[in-house]
């Protein structure tokens, strides 16, 4: 049973992963990577993660996708006026090619390393027994790794301050290189 | 050998005056840019050079004295320099005074002295006054440490000194020009000769482990039976040398050139002194040539066919310092050829008598010059005796010197040389004969340039030039050594007359170990002469003398036309003669035009094609590339992108492949 | 139960080349970081199921892969964020999302 349900997730996962790359309108492509999310933490589960598929359900589709449906529709890319705007030239063969080459390239080599005999057998994939128990995963990351979280919480506030910065609206007639500019550089017409 | 340590003072005092004189010419051309003639400070310089000079001949006579007065057979030394210090090699720099070199060492500081003063007035006048006398001692020190290095290391730095002061001297009037590319072929042609000597140098280093003179001429004997090849080629090496310095067989060609300088330069370095390096060389390590009977029939060879070559030259040439310059190439191929034969004295003999006339010659020459404003042509002279009469006396006294008319100083000298080639027979009869030859020549070229110099009808526009004798500063040194020439002949009469052999009697203890080696170490007798062939060589060298001594002044009495004559007589032959038996004009078929076009080639096709080509080249192959590379930076995100994917799936592929 | 761990991983292949073709396919800057998020989740993916494959066998550590997911996740958002507030930069500026109005280069 739970192998008919990882290939079907599998299988909804690569048709939604599709549909990204396909969809015209932008906001079919995110709600296909929406899809996408869902598949994935659904494999997680069979695979014995739980924590993790509910981080990726939290994260990834409730935040991640939630700020990108935020964008799109603040920049009101799914108009048709705006698809119509947008259109201009067509996709060029050329480089279609090429991209489906590198992309194709990239996952064979992946599959290809996969079924290498290299890799010795191990533990079948699915299982039922939870192997990112909280409890352990919460003392790992507080003592193996705890540099690791400690850098990313620094990596999270660069990133709000960073985010900060470039939303900020600029106000009209302000000096768009800052008023204050370097100090060796004050009366220096730009 | 004794410890004298005022022998410094005789290189002390010219190397002093050379650097007083440098100063003062500095001062005297800050003066002339601040528009001021300083004709003191110039004259200062002269007398500070000359005084040095002076000082350096006193020394000099009380060295002398000191070893006249010993009874034995005395040299002194100087406390020595421990220069070089590595090892197994060791060069302690000494000044020995012995016989050999007291004689040298009057020569050169007594003629010198006399030429200085003469340079206060022929030099009077010109801009690098001061800087001249600078170089004249300058020279003066560095032919005194040649002359009396203990070691052939500072011989060596003496005679790279002596060449690099006949370069600045030469080239002293540079500003005319071809001084500058006379004084740089000197300094090629003697740095070939300098090659020669350094490899020669290198290989009794390793004979003898010791470049000091006494330990090699000591210790040459005992080499002899074992390693006489190598010997011989360092002998032939260092003669090699000695031929670059003194001007013998193809090295030749510099001399002629060098008249460009100076006329007391020409004087000093071009006959007393310089020239005479490689004679007094090849008497230092006389031992070493003795021992090797090769190396002298070179020796004998080349010296014998350079007095050719230069009195067959000297027959045909119109400018009056250019027949005294080969004539000095022609003396001292007569110098070479004595010691060929073993006559040590002899050479030293004439050595002396030379610089006695040929200076004297040169000086002459100068006032002549210096009176007629710069005039060197024979061809434009003419009747001068009238004007310049101490001129005129002081140079016939030369001119019998150097002709050999009987009585006089080179008459002896000589006939010394010629006899004792005839004495020593087999193949030295060859070089007798045409040793004769040449002093024929000689006797004849010497009166042809007196007769039109001085004789004949004035050639020269009078009312333009108005030759008057030159200031006794000038005239004084010329008398002194018009009465040298006539009278030096006193120091080596033959044996026939009374008061013989003195300079032999003076030198034998230090040539006694190179006629040893020459002649009884191989069981055969020292040549000696009957008395009537004494005499009968004496006459026979006298007739010759007078007879063309009468002939070329005849001939030329009246002015030049003789020359045209002989010209159209044997056109072919009187080109060959004038040119120097086209000794240049080889060099330059033979060296210099391949070593131009070698040039031309490396500078266009190595240099410029090749090496600049490639490197403009890459730099063209780096700009192609560079160019079609920067399509790739387009600004086009998406192109970036595409190149990202590429690079990650070409990783992807190489690493299943591997 | 038994689905081999190749299979999986060649799920998270195909899911990556899939995210790579989207990448350097789209033109409209959200979407190629869309693509960007597909491609992270894949690598996500085999880590999970290579964490699953050494799971049972001794000397290994069992926590590696959860905790390097979580980790994939949390710089995922980071750059998420980032990465749109860059895209309404450029839209201030151009007015556009399309990747080929931020081309000032001569070139």
């Amino acid at each position: 049973m739970a192998e008919v349900l990882f290939y079907v997730l599998a299988a909804a996962s690569i048709a939604c992963g599709a549909g990204v790359v396909v969809a015209r309108v932008p906001l079919f492509s995110v709600l296909s990577l929406l899809g996408a999310f869902f598949s994935l933490a659904g494999i997680y589960l069979l695979l014995g993660f739980p924590f993790l598929a509910a981080t990726q359900l939290l994260v990834y589709a409730g935040a991640i996708l939630v700020l990108f449906l935020f964008v799109i529709m603040l920049l009101d890319l799914g108009n048709p006026a705006e698809l119509k705007k947008h259109d201009g030239r067509a996709l060029s063969g050329k480089r279609l090619a090429l991209a489906a080459c590198a992309a194709g390239a990239l996952a064979l080599a992946g599959i290809v390393a996969a079924s290498s005999d290299a890799a010795p057998a191990g533990a079948p994939a699915t299982s039922e027994e939870a192997l990112d128990a909280l409890g352990p995963l919460a003392t790992a990351l507080f003592s193996r790794y705890a540099l690791p979280f400690e850098a990313a919480s620094v990596l999270l506030l660069a990133t709000m301050i960073a985010v900060l910065m470039l939303a900020k609206r600029q106000r009209a007639g302000s000096d768009r290189n800052g008023s204050a500019g370097w100090p060796w550089r004050k009366g220096v017409e730009p | 050998m004794e410890t004298r340590a005022f022998l410094w003072l005789l290189l002390l005092f010219p190397l002093l005056g050379s650097l007083s004189a440098a100063l003062i010419h500095f001062a005297c051309l800050s003066a002339r840019r601040a528009g001021r003639e300083p004709q003191a400070l110039t004259r200062l310089a002269g007398f500070v050079a000359s005084a040095a000079i002076l000082a350096s001949f006193g020394v000099a006579l009380v060295a002398f004295a000191t070893i006249a007065r010993a009874h034995e057979a005395l040299a002194l030394e100087s406390p020595a320099w421990h220069w070089i210090d590595a090892g197994s090699f060791q060069v302690e720099i000494a000044l020995v005074v012995d016989r050999l070199s007291s004689v040298m060492l009057l020569v050169v500081t007594g003629v010198g002295l006399l030429i200085h003063v003469y340079s206060l007035g022929y030099m009077q006048g010109d801009p690098g006054f001061a800087k001249f006398f600078a170089y004249l001692n300058l020279f003066v020190f560095m032919m005194l440490l040649l002359v009396l290095s203990s070691s052939l290391l500072g011989l060596f730095v003496g005679w790279e000194g002596v060449g690099l002061c006949s370069y600045l001297l030469i080239g002293f009037w540079y500003q005319k020009g071809w001084p500058a590319e006379a004084g740089q072929k000197a300094f090629v042609v003697n740095r070939i000769g300098d090659a020669s000597f350094l490899v020669g140098s290198f290989l009794l280093l390793r004979l003898f482990g010791t470049l000091d003179l006494s330990d090699i001429v000591g210790g040459t004997s005992g080499l002899v039976s074992g390693r006489s090849g190598e010997l011989a080629l360092a002998a032939l090496l260092l003669f090699g040398g000695a031929c670059g310095k003194s001007a013998q067989g193809p090295l030749s060609t510099w001399l002629p050139d060098a008249m460009a300088g100076p006329t007391p330069v020409s004087a000093l370095i071009h006959a007393a002194t310089m020239v005479t390096a490689g004679v007094y060389l090849v008497l230092r390590l006389a031992p070493l040539f003795a021992s090797s009977p090769s190396a002298l029939f070179v020796v004998g060879a080349v010296g014998t066919f350079t007095a050719l070559f230069g009195a067959s030259t000297a027959l045909f040439q119109r400018d009056i310092k250019k027949v005294l310059a080969y004539s000095t190439v022609s003396q001292l191929g007569f110098m070479f050829l004595g010691l060929s034969v073993g006559a040590w004295s002899a050479a030293l003999f004439h050595l002396v008598t030379h610089a006695f006339f040929k200076g004297l010659l040169f000086l002459g020459a100068g006032s002549v010059i210096h009176a007629l404003h710069g005039e060197q042509d024979l061809q434009r002279m003419g009747g001068l005796r009238k004007h310049l009469p101490l001129t005129f006396a002081t140079y016939l006294a030369g001119a019998a010197a150097l002709s050999g008319l009987p009585l006089t100083s080179g008459y002896f000298s000589k006939d010394e040389i010629l006899a004792q080639a005839f004495g020593t027979g087999g193949a030295a009869l060859g070089l007798w004969i045409v040793g004769m030859i040449a002093a024929a020549f000689t006797a004849f070229y010497t009166w042809r340039m007196v007769a039109l110099a001085f004789f004949g009808e004035e050639r020269f526009d009078f009312h333009r030039v108005h030759p008057h004798e030159s200031p006794a500063v000038m005239t004084g040194p010329l008398s002194i050594l018009a009465v040298l020439a006539l009278v030096g002949g006193i120091l080596s009469l033959p044996h026939v007359l009374p008061f013989h052999g003195l300079l032999a009697h003076w030198l034998e203890p230090v040539t006694k170990e190179a006629t040893d080696l020459l002649w009884t170490a191989r069981g055969r007798e020292v040549p000696e002469l009957s008395a009537g062939t004494e005499w009968t060589l004496l006459g026979l060298g006298a007739a010759i003398a007078l007879f063309f001594a009468r002939r070329g002044f005849s001939a030329y009495a009246r002015g030049p036309e003789h020359d045209q004559a002989l010209r159209a007589g044997r056109p072919a032959l009187a080109r060959f003669l004038e040119r120097a038996w086209t000794l240049d004009e080889a060099y330059t078929a033979l060296v210099v035009q391949p070593v131009k076009l070698a040039s031309f080639l490396l500078a266009t096709v190595l240099d410029q094609l090749g090496i600049d080509g490639a490197l403009n080249g890459s730099a063209v192959l780096a700009q192609a590339v560079a160019s079609r590379q920067r399509g790739l930076v387009d600004g086009s995100v998406k192109t970036y992108a595409l190149w990202m994917g590429a690079g990650a799936a070409l990783f992807a592929v190489v690493w299943m492949a591997l | 139960m038994k689905v081999p761990t190749e299979h999986v991983l060649c799920l998270a292949a195909i899911l990556f080349g899939l995210g790579v073709l989207g990448f350097l396919v789209r033109r409209n800057v959200i979407l190629v970081l869309a693509s960007i998020e597909l491609m992270l989740n894949a690598a996500n993916l085999s880590f999970l199921a290579a964490s699953r494959h050494w799971a049972g066998t001794p000397g290994g550590e069992p926590l590696q892969g959860p905790i390097f997911a979580l980790f994939v996740i949390l710089v995922a958002a980071a750059e998420a964020a980032v990465g749109l507030a860059l895209v309404i930069a450029l839209y201030r500026l151009r007015q556009t999302v399309d990747l080929d109005a931020a081309n000032e280069l001569q070139g």
